[in-house]
């Protein structure tokens, strides 16, 4: 039993590696200049995380990504439980949000620009907007399925409508509200490089770009790993914070079942 | 609900609205912005109207269509059929779920790159992007939305002499429809999101290809109109896709 385990605990790592090894036997048997292995990839993060100009950008980017993603968090939580308690607050809004919800995010980049300048306040507005919508859409839903009675029970005991909404609607709703987050979390690094690759002054997807457009195909290939990684360790660590916060709500991933 | 609050709603959702393109309106005539970055919303409209039934903006609209349907094909097949699969068997879950646990966070955009040498500037690094990035959210409800599939009534069509494979069909798929709806919907938008940009970042065509234009040429006007053809694009195909839904799920106990 530990052995299996051992091996559930494992398997991500196992799935990376195994990528990595269809990766180089494809790169291998293609034997294409502009496709280098998984190796010589690897190889070539080093030198950029080396370089202190290329580590500057990279954090620049991280810093951007976390500024938007958390003020985004701090307005779309406390909106998104007011939409879930009031019909009026939800019927002002929903439309709204209705209406920006299928526009590209990334794609206002270059009207913002226009306004704001390529600077970091254009950049970090545009994960702002990305980052918003899932993390009110998912708080709102939550908060929608708050049960009537304990808000009755909160009411019955003198809380007033404030506390009811911080002490019963908000831990009700966490889980729903964490799973929101990590959509947004994942949004956020997508349009943190797509907002760069379009305003191409600084940041990892500048860095990324330049080196395709420079056919630098080794720098490209490590950036996308470094990138790569970031998603997969940033989606890692949130889904263990998730797992302390809301430890007495039903696992989301189940066991499935099978009829065989 | 009657009809007098729900007229109610319909009015206050508008406010928001009216208020947003009132602002947009106030800004330009007050002289706040100049009409050249920020062009007032009847230039807007009007400059769209002339485009949609210009023969060459329909033509970028198609090429964007064309690509959005392909990805998006591609990703509801195999995100059905690698859901369905890793719910039923042991085998391929176990196989599917670390894989899916690494690829899901993956930031998609960042794979563009690599698709533009491996496949060309064409259609086909395109496709595959939408495919991409619409695939997991379909793969994921499909198998949460099969794995949830009631046992007693994979029981009872066992115990009624169902061959396993005619359950999969009868059984599981249907009841795990809602689920896959709903999934598909996340992935159509995604799927419109992902094809702007990918347009956008190296295309000769398509609506994000109109857009970089103005851009570089410092047409304000011409950049507002692909950006709301797209987003209406994404309306219209949600809408069409939510009758599809409400068609295809009749009789099930409110979904």
């Amino acid at each position: 039993m530990t052995l299996r385990a051992l091996i559930a605990r494992l398997a991500p790592l196992l799935a990376c590696l195994g990528l990595l090894a269809i990766w180089q036997v494809a790169a291998l048997v293609l034997n294409n200049d502009s496709f280098p292995t998984a190796l010589d990839s690897i190889r070539a993060i080093p030198a950029i995380l080396g370089d202190k100009e290329a580590l500057i950008n990279i954090l620049a980017s991280l810093r951007r990504m976390a500024i938007g993603f958390g003020v985004a968090v701090l307005v779309s939580i406390p909106l998104g439980l007011l939409m879930g308690r009031s019909r009026g607050v939800a019927s002002f809004f929903n439309p709204l949000l209705m209406v920006i919800y299928p526009v590209p995010k990334a794609a206002l980049m270059p009207i913002i620009m226009l306004w704001l300048g390529v600077g970091d306040l254009s950049k970090t507005l545009v994960i702002f907007l990305g980052v918003s919508l899932p993390v009110i859409y998912h708080s709102f839903e939550g908060a929608k399925a708050v049960e009537e009675k304990m808000m009755w029970s909160g009411a019955a005991m003198g809380l007033s409508a404030a506390e009811r909404l911080i002490r019963i609607v908000l831990p009700a709703a966490l889980p729903e509200i964490l799973t929101g987050c990590r959509t947004g979390l994942v949004l956020a690094l997508i349009t943190m490089v797509t907002s760069e690759m379009i305003a191409r002054q600084s940041g990892a997807g500048n860095i990324l770009f330049n080196a395709l457009d420079m056919g630098q195909y080794d720098t490209v290939y490590a950036m996308i790993v470094i990138i790569g990684a970031m998603g997969i360790c940033l989606d890692a660590a949130f889904e263990r914070m998730r797992e302390r916060l809301v430890r007495w709500s039903e696992p989301q991933f189940d066991i499935p079942l099978s009829f065989s | 609900m009657n009809r007098r609050s729900v007229t109610r709603d319909i009015l206050l959702g508008l406010i928001p609205i009216a208020l947003l393109v009132a602002i947009w309106q106030g800004t330009v005539s007050f002289g706040l912005a100049p009409a050249t970055l920020f062009p007032p919303p009847g230039l807007v409209f009007m400059r769209m109207a002339q485009q949609l039934t210009s023969a060459s903006f329909d033509q970028e609209i198609l090429a964007t269509l064309f690509r959005l349907f392909a990805g998006f094909s591609i990703a509801v097949v195999l995100g059905i059929a690698i859901g369905l699969a890793a719910a039923v068997s042991p085998a391929v879950n176990a196989a599917v779920r670390p894989i899916v646990r690494v690829l899901a966070p993956l930031p998609k955009v960042a794979l563009y790159p690599a698709l533009l040498l491996l496949l060309g500037f064409g259609h086909e690094s395109k496709i595959t992007l939408v495919a991409a990035d619409a695939l997991f959210p379909i793969l994921l409800s499909t198998y949460y939305g099969a794995s949830s599939v009631e046992q007693k009534l994979i029981w009872s069509a066992m115990a009624a002499g169902t061959p396993p494979r005619e359950i999969l069909f009868k059984v599981v798929l249907p009841a795990a429809a809602p689920s896959i709806l709903t999934g598909c919907r996340i992935g159509l938008v995604i799927s419109c999101i992902v094809v702007f940009l990918a347009e956008m970042i190296t295309s000769t065509d398509g609506l994000g290809h109109v857009l970089i234009t103005a851009a570089r040429t410092f047409q304000a006007v011409d950049m507002f109109v692909p950006l709301i053809t797209i987003s209406l694009l994404g309306l219209i195909l949600n809408g069409l896709l939510q009758a599809a839904r409400s068609y295809l799920l009749r009789g099930f106990p409110e979904v």
